[in-house]
Parts: structure tokens; C-alpha cells; sequence
């Protein structure tokens, strides 16, 4: 498994994917912006362009003759996704939290860079990953159907999050104004993203394994 | 010891069957596995592989029934597809970096004696290399790892005469100790002619022959006669093609008849996989 994980590292995905997070981070430091869409770049981009690569390079049968199982290929497969993703939010919250200080008195339109909020980001990727990595690993080829349905999904969350963020005033005070402040909700907030975002992961990883065992190469 | 056991592979698609494929090779040899594109060459050999799932049938490799050791045999089989490449823009150091790691047995002291002799150079990226020599490096990959046994698919076609009997050459030595065995598909039946020991031959998805060569090619005659003697014998044949001289048509020898006063021949391999071919047309 530790083999594979190094050989998807090194030659499955392209080097400029690692440095993507620090430049889709970035845009946290636009005031005032819609930063669900920061993490969404990961899903527009990254995502379709890794599969593509695995197709264009006949990963799957390159894979396949090596002495491994299809568990561990699925293992290690979505173990690069995680990462990624892990290294896509936590460069943003780092931005985040530069952001916040740059601009002391702005007023949010969509949600502060708030531990809450980085929760809600899990829980985006959580919806992302269950769709993408269980409709994936029916063909274990076929990406474009599954990006289509998963992004979908995850823009219908963070849209559906900002939209209750303006019609309902708890929710617009928590994320955006005083509510902010209490720690203690938005770690909570954090911890249940961080949670269902690692059982989502989870059972898509586990549906994949069902799915890819019955994939002919 | 048999290097490959096959017995009654089945494996059904909507539009092919690979019907009781079953076959064997002892260790040491090579076998050529011919037949027609679309024959069920690959399919065979991605059933070896456990790359798709066969309906039934079993698969013994190296005296190991193949489902239930998948991963050890993994470590003794080399393989290598001669029409697809991976990793095409990554060089060869790179790609054998990776690779090893997942072998128990590696040796890098005989890999880089198989890039000498196969003149490879470990900077060239795989895009760079010519096609003969991207199967010499699966072929390096392979013996660096301590395959006993080489499944190749199509590793001639698409090769120069030189490129090929190079190859041929490569793998007449390889089998030199009777510890490395090798089965081979191709299209190109000259390239057995010159190094099989064994031929095994499908078509539409049957074996029709699988036998040491000599004695395969001694299983048919290739027969010529007039035109007014072909209905006399039709029934026998496996397939004709009339000409401006009468016909020509491949019989089995055992059908073959002294006393019908027909020139007879040995068919060449390319001859028995065209007649084949024209029997299906035939009874289509």
C-alpha cells in the first residue's frame, strides 16, 4: 500500500497539482468574496484533470499487472484525494486567517473564514467525495459524469449554506457577524465537519472497493 | 513442471465467447499463440492475468492455481502489452524507480546489465523510445524482477524485420536454462516459424490446435487439385479458394487421401490461419 501511495504520488498526479492549493489559497485574500468557491477550484480542476491523466497514461492496466490488490489500488488512490483535499483547506485556512487580519472591519457579504466555516467546507468536500469516488469506481474511468454530479452536489450545499446565510439571521449572525466570536460553537461546528467529511470518505472508499472488484480492465 | 495450465477457460461477452480455451506449457519453452485480430488473443491473456473476470474455467501458473495466489505469481510473471504505453512523458528512471519497489526478488545489478545490452538509456523519456525498444524494457523490468514466466501480447507487431528477429533472438536465449518460459501472441506467423517450440492456435474465440510445432503444422496438408476433383473431396476440406488452375485447400492430414491423385503440401502457419479464417467466412 505504502508503494502504491508513493507511485500515485510521484507519477499519477502532476507536480503542479501540489502546488494548486497555494494558488487557489490564495484568492482567501480577496475581500469579502464567496470563499466556498476556493475549495471548489479543487473540484473544478484538480479532480477531472488527475483522472484524465490516469486515463491518458493507462494507469488502470499499468496498475493492474503490478502484484497488488484492487483494495490497496482503491486505498491508495483515495488516500491522494484526501491529501490533496487536506492540503487544499488547511493552505486556505492559513490564508484565511491572514485575511482576516488584512481587512479587521470588513463586512461580510458571504461567510467569514471562520473556524464554522471550514467545517462547512468539510462537510462540501464530505458530499463531494461519496458522489465523485462511488459513481468513479464503477468504470474506474469514466470521470466526467462523476464530476459533473458531485460538483453539482457540492455547489447546491455551499449555495444552499449562503442562501440561509441571508434569509435566516442566526445563521447570517453566526457566520458573519458577532456570532463569529464564540469559539466554542464554530470548533464544534468544525469537529461534526471534520467527522462526516471522514465517514463520507469513508463509505465512498468502501463502495469503490464493491464497485472496482467487478471492473473489467 | 507446466509454466501455464489452462483448462476450460470460458468467458462470455455479448458479441464473443472465448468457449473452453485450454492449453499448456512446460516450462522452458516458448509458445506462439496465433490467430486472426479480434481471435480472442487478448482476452485469453487478460483472463491469465486476472485483468477480467472468467466465467469459469481454471488457471494453473507455475503449478499455482491462479485466483488464490494472485499477488505471489504477480512477483514471477512479466508482462507486457506491445500496443499500449504508460507513463509515456516520465523517463525510464523514473518509471523503473517506482516499478521495483513493488518486487520482493529486484535485482538492480541485472537490470542495468539488461539496459547495456539492450542499449536503453535510463534519461530517455518512453515517448522517445522506438517500439522495439519499449517491449526490451518491459522485458528488462521483467527479468530485473525475476519473472519465470512472460506473458507478451503483441510484442512483434509494429516492429522492423531487424527490431524482431533481434527479439526472436532475445527470446530463444532467455529460454536457454529452462528456467524462463514465454507465451507469445502475435498475427505474424513467421515470427514462429522461427522460435516456437509450441503453437497454440484460436479462433473466434476456440482453440483450434495447440501442439509442438512441427507436429501442428503436420496436422493439415495443403492440397491442390482441378477444379471437377473439389466436389469430390468438398465435405472433407476445412476451406478452398478456386483458381484459374482448379482450387487449393487445407485438409486435415488424417482426412487426406494418398489415392485422390492431389498434389499435397505442409501449409505454412500463415496458410492454416487464412484457411481457418476462410471457413468462417464460408459458413457465414
Amino acid at each position: 500500500m505504502y508503494n502504491l501511495l508513493l507511485k500515485e504520488l510521484k507519477l499519477g498526479v502532476s507536480p503542479f497539482f501540489y502546488i494548486m492549493p497555494f494558488l487557489t489559497g490564495a484568492l482567501m485574500l480577496i475581500p469579502s468574496w464567496l470563499y466556498f468557491l476556493v475549495l471548489l477550484y479543487f473540484c473544478f480542476i484538480t479532480i477531472p484533470n488527475m483522472h484524465a491523466g490516469y486515463k491518458s497514461q493507462n494507469d488502470l492496466i499499468f496498475t493492474n499487472m503490478l502484484p497488488v490488490t484492487k483494495k490497496d489500488i482503491v486505498k491508495a488512490k483515495v488516500s491522494v484525494i484526501v491529501i490533496l483535499e487536506l492540503m487544499h483547506i488547511i493552505i486556505a485556512m492559513i490564508y484565511g486567517i491572514i485575511s482576516v487580519h488584512l481587512y479587521p472591519n470588513l463586512i461580510y457579504l458571504f461567510f467569514k473564514p471562520s473556524f464554522g466555516f471550514w467545517g462547512l467546507c468539510f462537510v462540501m468536500i464530505a458530499i463531494f467525495n461519496i458522489i465523485f469516488i462511488s459513481m468513479y469506481y464503477k468504470t474506474a474511468y469514466k470521470y466526467g459524469a462523476a464530476s459533473i454530479v458531485s460538483i453539482t452536489a457540492a455547489i447546491l450545499f455551499a449555495g444552499g449554506a449562503e442562501w440561509l446565510g441571508i434569509q435566516n439571521s442566526f445563521v447570517s449572525d453566526l457566520f458573519k457577524g458577532n456570532g463569529t466570536d464564540q469559539l466554542g460553537t464554530h470548533l464544534f461546528i468544525l469537529i461534526t465537519g471534520i467527522v462526516i467529511f471522514a465517514i463520507c470518505t469513508f463509505i465512498a472508499y468502501r463502495i469503490a472497493i464493491k464497485r472496482f472488484e467487478k471492473v473489467e480492465i | 513442471m507446466l509454466a501455464l495450465d489452462i483448462k476450460n477457460l470460458n468467458k462470455k461477452y455479448e458479441h464473443f465467447h472465448l468457449k473452453d480455451v485450454s492449453f499448456q506449457l512446460e516450462k522452458g519453452y516458448i509458445m506462439g499463440f496465433i490467430g486472426a485480430n479480434g481471435a480472442g488473443k487478448t482476452t485469453t491473456i487478460k483472463s491469465i492475468l486476472n485483468l477480467i473476470h472468467k466465467d469459469s474455467g481454471e488457471i494453473h501458473i507455475l503449478g499455482r492455481e491462479m485466483l488464490e495466489h494472485e499477488l505471489e505469481l504477480k512477483q514471477e510473471i512479466g508482462s507486457a502489452f506491445g500496443d499500449i504505453n504508460f507513463y509515456t512523458r516520465n523517463k525510464i528512471k523514473t518509471l523503473t524507480n517506482v516499478i521495483k519497489k513493488f518486487y520482493r526478488n529486484w535485482n538492480d545489478d541485472a537490470y542495468y546489465n539488461y539496459l547495456k545490452r539492450f542499449n536503453l538509456n535510463e534519461n530517455k523519456k518512453i515517448a522517445e523510445l522506438s517500439t522495439g525498444m519499449k517491449v526490451k524494457y518491459s522485458l528488462a523490468i521483467a527479468l530485473s524482477h525475476g519473472a519465470k514466466l512472460l506473458i507478451l501480447d503483441e510484442p512483434t507487431s509494429g516492429l522492423d524485420p531487424v527490431a524482431r528477429d533481434n527479439l526472436l533472438d532475445i527470446f530463444q536465449e532467455l529460454v536457454e536454462d529452462g528456467e524462463i518460459s514465454i507465451l507469445f501472441s502475435t498475427h505474424i506467423t513467421t515470427d514462429l516459424e522461427k522460435c516456437a517450440d509450441y503453437i497454440t492456435f484460436i479462433d473466434n474465440g476456440q482453440i483450434i490446435n495447440s501442439s509442438e510445432k512441427e507436429e501442428f503444422i503436420d496436422t493439415y496438408r495443403l492440397v491442390n487439385g482441378k477444379a471437377e476433383q473439389l466436389d469430390l473431396i468438398k465435405d472433407k476440406l476445412i476451406s478452398f479458394k478456386k483458381n484459374s488452375f482448379g482450387f487449393t485447400a487445407l485438409i486435415h492430414a488424417r482426412d487426406f487421401d494418398p489415392s485422390w491423385n492431389l498434389k499435397s503440401a505442409l501449409p505454412s502457419l500463415e496458410e492454416i490461419m487464412i484457411y481457418f479464417a476462410r471457413k468462417e467466412i464460408v459458413h457465414v
